[in-house]
């Protein structure tokens, strides 16, 4: 059955474009691409931009250099006062804090994620201009799930993988992702009379630890 | 298996059907009368609308995002079927089942066959307008499934038996104080408050085991890839992400038209979406996965790919333009009548500007035909339109379809405004019998027109223009008349 109405379908879309021809690589080449492709902010105006995006959508944000990395986030996690916490199994040893129960994805249940307070992951890119956080869901960003359940999210993101405009990011992609999650401000809804009332489902609170270049 | 002229009725209560709608000057009127109800589309269209035109204002290159937005989609509809074959080519090289459905009947039933596979008695879903277009839910329904919608705002809509009036914010029509009496009667909560974000959080309780439990989920899509077969989905809520995450079997049903060529493109269409759908920068969550990824995810994926009257609509540019549309939404909250009528006038889960255009196009013309008549040709869909529709166009362009169609038909006789424009047509051939008209009309309209010169109320069909509008009455004399004294001097 499914075959037989895959040939109906393509036959009527063939009918319906007749006069269409030409290989589709061509005209796609010829695509007006005249937006702005590259960011023109310096450096650090670019980073600051970044943090008042994610602030504007009340994520927390720290900022430090990567040798006080591991400190910023235990800073973090006792300043959350979770004490249950996941993590991706790739992520680097020393990010596993003392004083934290932490649950290492090795095929955790659902039902383990769920109970953990809190999930630490680093990420692929951020993305200035709409406060974007990018993850590719790599070894040290974990499975979808992980970033979903657990009701805060503190993500490691570094100043170098921070771009000014979205297809910066594109760009940066030498491969497209087979998963990718493009988070922008916490899980959020206005269907109720427009009133944007935060955490729905996901994450309800997003915690920010951006780390500057060692200059 | 139902017959093809299913018509599906929950609980007494028929759902969006064009097919059984009734004309939209009539629906509209019923809507006009609730007061309530216009506040609140009054209400939540301004705001998207205002939030909308401040982030479009910020973006210096908006112009040339929305030149990209609509070639690239108009270049993927010119070679359709390359994309889609690339598409099926690589979500099945990436372990998704890609299925092919001609029209509504056959798409229920392969979701049906696949749920009977899947032994499931229930299913979590996302929100998806495809699926009202096909009626999925009371099929569902009647064959022992039940659906479970997660999106708030459908969630609201499902327990309130109530049908969706926007496409990005479906139950805008609702206010607070009714969506507390729904939840706090479906839920059981006599206690719950009229706060929108205890009225939230009731939801994510009541769909958090939900979410945990249920092991089949069904999805729209924003966009299918066809370089690599991933398809994308946005949202703000998160019940997507669950959806798409925590089920071990997922079904994507989505119209053929949603493809795109390339993964770059969606760093066209996502800006611009957002922009134009909720006016954000960007939505709070978007997913992207490519067929079925070992240790993440659903292992058991499936696409259905929805033509439903679609593929016709690909002849003419001027209709295939309609299949660009990305579902942002942003011609209705613009839209001077939508905005006094809401989405339920429409009798379609697309109303608005869009849904004016589509609808009867995906109803080859038999159905919905006075939705080409809903709008007052401003042009404010199109200035807002972020892949560049020109609705008016194709308004214009099915106006005159619909007016051949009558041509043709039997009871056209019995139709004064048919009989009174053949008659128009008549005097309007011949000088001498357009002077005698207007001289006839003169002494006849003489009769309604009051002492400030102007006609208030006409009877029969000319009471249709003044039940809204004044008449100015005929002058004492005609220019022509004019024009042969003057001369005559």
């Amino acid at each position: 059955m499914t075959a037989g109405s895959r040939q109906v379908v393509l036959n009527k879309i063939r009918d319906g474009l007749g006069g269409i021809t030409g290989e589709p690589a061509a005209g796609y080449a010829d695509l007006p691409r005249t937006y702005q492709q590259h960011g023109s902010m310096s450096a650090a105006l670019k980073l600051a931009l970044m943090v008042e995006r994610l602030r504007e959508y009340d994520a927390e944000v720290v900022e430090c250099a990567e040798s006080a990395l591991v400190a910023t986030i235990a800073a973090q996690i006792a300043h959350s006062t979770r004490h249950l916490l996941t993590a991706p199994a790739g992520l680097p040893a020393p990010w596993l804090v003392d004083g934290v129960e932490w649950r290492v994805d090795h095929e955790l249940s659902h039902k383990q994620i769920e109970e953990a307070e809190g999930v630490v992951t680093a990420s692929f890119c951020g993305v200035a201009e709409s406060g974007t956080i990018v993850l590719h869901h790599s070894s040290t960003e974990g499975r979808r799930v992980l970033t979903l359940l657990p009701d805060w999210h503190l993500c490691v993101v570094r100043a170098t993988d921070v771009v000014e405009t979205l297809p910066e990011y594109f760009a940066r992609c030498a491969e497209p992702p087979p998963l990718a999650t493009y988070i922008s401000g916490p899980s959020a809804t206005a269907d109720i009379e427009m009133t944007r009332i935060k955490g729905v489902h996901g994450p309800r609170f997003l915690s920010v630890v951006l780390v500057r270049d060692e200059a | 298996m139902s017959a093809p002229g299913y018509h599906a009725v929950r609980d007494g209560h028929t759902v969006l059907d064009p097919r059984t709608a009734p004309p939209f000057p009539d629906a509209a009127l019923t809507v006009l009368r609730n007061a309530q109800l216009r506040k609140n589309v009054a209400c939540a269209t301004d705001v998207i609308q205002g939030k909308r035109d401040r982030l479009v204002a910020e973006k210096a290159d908006w112009s040339q995002l929305r030149d990209a937005a609509s070639a690239i989609r108009a270049h993927t509809l010119e070679h359709l079927n390359e994309y889609l074959r690339q598409f099926e080519e690589q979500c099945t090289d990436a372990g998704g089942m890609v299925h092919w459905a001609a029209d509504a009947e056959e798409a229920r039933a392969v979701v049906l066959k696949i749920l009977r596979e899947e032994k499931a008695d229930e299913v979590i879903k996302i929100k998806t307008m495809t699926s009202t277009e096909i009626q999925l839910n009371p099929f569902l329904q009647e064959h022992g499934i039940a659906a479970h919608e997660t999106d708030l705002a459908e969630i609201i809509l499902q327990l309130g038996n109530d049908e969706p009036s926007h496409i990005v914010v479906p139950a805008l029509h609702v206010n607070r104080a009714q969506v507390r009496e729904i939840f706090a009667r479906t839920m059981g909560l006599p206690g719950l408050s009229d706060d929108p974000q205890a009225l939230t959080a009731a939801a994510r309780t009541y769909l958090r085991k939900m979410f945990l439990t249920v092991p089949t989920a069904i999805s729209g899509a924003n966009y299918l890839v066809a370089e690599t077969g991933g398809v994308a989905i946005v949202e703000s809520e998160g019940n997507g992400r669950m959806c798409l995450t925590l089920p071990r079997t997922m079904i994507t049903l989505a119209g053929i038209e949603k493809v795109i060529p390339r993964f770059r493109d969606l760093e066209v269409m996502l800006q611009v979406l957002a922009r134009s759908a909720t006016g954000e920068r960007m939505n709070p969550y978007t997913s992207l996965w490519t067929g079925v990824t070992p240790g993440d995810g659903p292992q058991r994926f499936h696409v259905v790919l929805l033509d439903n009257g679609r593929s016709a609509m690909l002849r003419r540019e001027v209709e295939r333009q309609t299949l660009k549309c990305i579902r942002c939404g942003a011609c209705m909250n613009t839209c001077p009548v939508y905005r006094q009528t809401g989405g339920h006038a429409y009798g379609s889960v697309y109303p608005g500007p869009i849904g004016a255009i589509l609808t009867p196009q995906l109803q080859k013309l038999e159905h919905a035909q006075t939705l080409p008549y809903a709008s007052s040709l401003c042009g404010a869909c199109y200035d807002v339109c972020p892949v560049k529709i020109n609705i008016p166009e194709v308004l214009i362009d099915l106006r005159a379809q619909v007016t051949e169609k009558e041509r043709e038909s039997e009871r056209r006789f019995f139709d004064p405004i048919y009989l009174g424009m053949l008659i128009a047509n008549w005097v309007f051939a011949s000088a001498a019998r357009f002077s005698l008209a207007q001289r006839a009309a003169r002494i006849g309209l003489w009769l309604f027109t009051r002492k400030d010169g102007w006609i208030h109320t006409l009877p029969s069909v000319g009471g249709r223009w003044t039940m809204t509008r004044d008449l100015r009455g005929m002058p004492k004399e005609t220019f022509r008349e004019w024009w042969s004294k003057e001369r005559a001097r």
